[in-house]
């Protein structure tokens, strides 16, 4: 073999699909006589792949939880910009308003006999209005739930937590609220939703606000394994499409 | 009722949302796979995610329709990504790159039982991503994983075409250096 070995610039430019027709066949013609040379080609080749092979697919329904984070992004950014703990209004509050609006409407409108077309036609648009107070409610808790998680998988160890444990507290009083209403409703998705952020929430409500590096440690598992950041977002999504689709 | 990209940016530059809708579903998991190259965690390329079509929202009047919106989407989006990895790196206590990048040579390579655990390829691999520059690696990813031609890469990133072409070399290089041991440990079947 005559021909020089192609430098490592002109294999991987060749690799690439840049190199020059002449080069392109030069570089072909002596690599079926260079073991050397096609086995570098072959390395390349597989690092590659194996770089595409490291990346995860997203999950079902990624598309659609993106769009949302989007929309919100931009339909609220001012508002997020300014986001401060100390800005949000006390959620149980506001959850043991929602709460009493959406059982009094349910047990007064929908469970007694009705015996009126007109009468039901009024109680079933009673509801409907209620049930959009809960979602937009609901929409406000996670929002509040994903800055929470947010803050405690980036808040950095040495931080104290003195201001998300109060708001862990409050949070946790108004998703046991919530919880309730969406069980009552047969909204069990949500449910279920609430009942797998509790626990979480619970650990920082009862935490000290120095937590030790260990517990923060279990939250931060707690939060990427079971991937909460994600579920909180897609089920902020769903009640907010359920809000819009009861307008 | 299908839209193509220009069809739907144009009428999402005029305030058409499902139009911008249609843009975000349909490229939204090829920005996460360039952020996740980029960031190395699912958490960081889902925000990066949703800030690049933030930006790209904001910045839609000035995309010349001429353009490969995709290819003008990955510029914003790997922007974004090293905006992300800055503000990561500033907060975290976590060893920047070009610290992983010198732990790298005493790394020996991985032994067989290293192999069982899927996840050590991809910490490898990420760790070879961190260790190359940012324009290096927005070259290397932009070719060859999102088909990008080396006249786009110029444009995206601002390069010469010499520029760009030895940003890729020195990536495809780096890269396989740092991931041979696995290279060939995958090909003896180890």
């Amino acid at each position: 073999m005559d021909r020089p070995h192609p430098t490592d610039d002109e294999l991987i430019e060749h690799f690439c699909g840049d190199a020059t027709p002449s080069a392109r066949e030069r570089i072909e013609t002596h690599m079926r006589e260079c073991a050397q040379c096609q086995r570098a080609w072959d390395d390349v080749a597989a690092a590659l792949t194996m770089v595409n092979d490291a990346v995860p697919e997203p999950p079902d329904g990624f598309e659609r939880v993106v769009w949302a984070r989007v929309r919100q992004a931009i339909e609220l950014e001012p508002r997020r910009s300014i986001w401060t703990w100390r800005a949000i209004v006390p959620a149980g509050a506001l959850a043991a308003a929602v709460i009493a609006l959406v059982m009094t409407s349910r047990g007064n409108h929908v469970w007694a006999p009705v015996v009126d077309t007109t009468v039901a036609d009024a109680a079933r648009a009673n509801l409907k209005q209620n049930e959009r107070v809960l979602f937009t409610a609901l929409d406000e808790h996670f929002q509040q739930t994903e800055a929470l998680l947010v803050e405690l998988r980036n808040a950095p160890d040495k931080d104290g937590l003195e201001l998300e444990r109060v708001t862990a507290d409050d949070l946790v009083a108004a998703g046991r609220l919530y919880r309730q209403t969406a069980e009552y409703t047969g909204h069990e998705g949500l449910v279920r939703m609430l009942d797998d952020l509790e626990p979480v929430l619970v650990e920082v409500a009862r935490g000290s606000t120095q937590m030790a590096g260990r517990d923060r440690q279990w939250l931060r598992t707690r939060i990427e394994d079971d991937n909460l950041l994600f579920k909180v977002r897609a089920a902020n999504y769903d009640v907010r499409e359920r809000a819009a689709h009861n307008d | 009722m299908h839209l193509d990209d220009a069809a739907a940016v144009a009428l999402a530059a005029r305030g058409d949302e499902d139009a911008f809708r249609v843009l975000v579903e349909r490229h939204s998991r090829s920005v996460f796979r360039l952020a996740f190259r980029m960031t190395g965690t699912a958490e960081d390329a889902e925000d990066v995610v949703q800030e690049t079509f933030v930006r790209a929202y904001r910045q839609l009047a000035r995309f010349e329709s001429r353009s490969n919106f995709a290819t003008w989407l990955y510029r914003i989006g790997f922007n974004c990504a090293i905006d992300h990895l800055r503000s990561r790196n500033d907060k975290e206590t976590n060893p920047a790159p070009e610290v992983l990048d010198r732990l790298a040579p005493a790394v020996t390579g991985p032994t067989s039982e290293d192999l069982v655990f899927a996840g050590q390829i991809g910490a490898r691999v990420q760790q070879a991503l961190n260790g190359l520059s940012e324009q290096e690696r927005a070259a290397f990813l932009m070719r060859h994983y999102h088909g990008c031609s080396i006249e786009e890469i110029c444009g995206a990133l601002g390069l010469k075409t010499n520029a760009a072409k030895h940003s890729i070399f020195r990536a495809v290089k780096k890269m396989r250096t740092e991931l041979q041991p696995l290279v060939r440990m995958r090909m003896e079947g180890l």
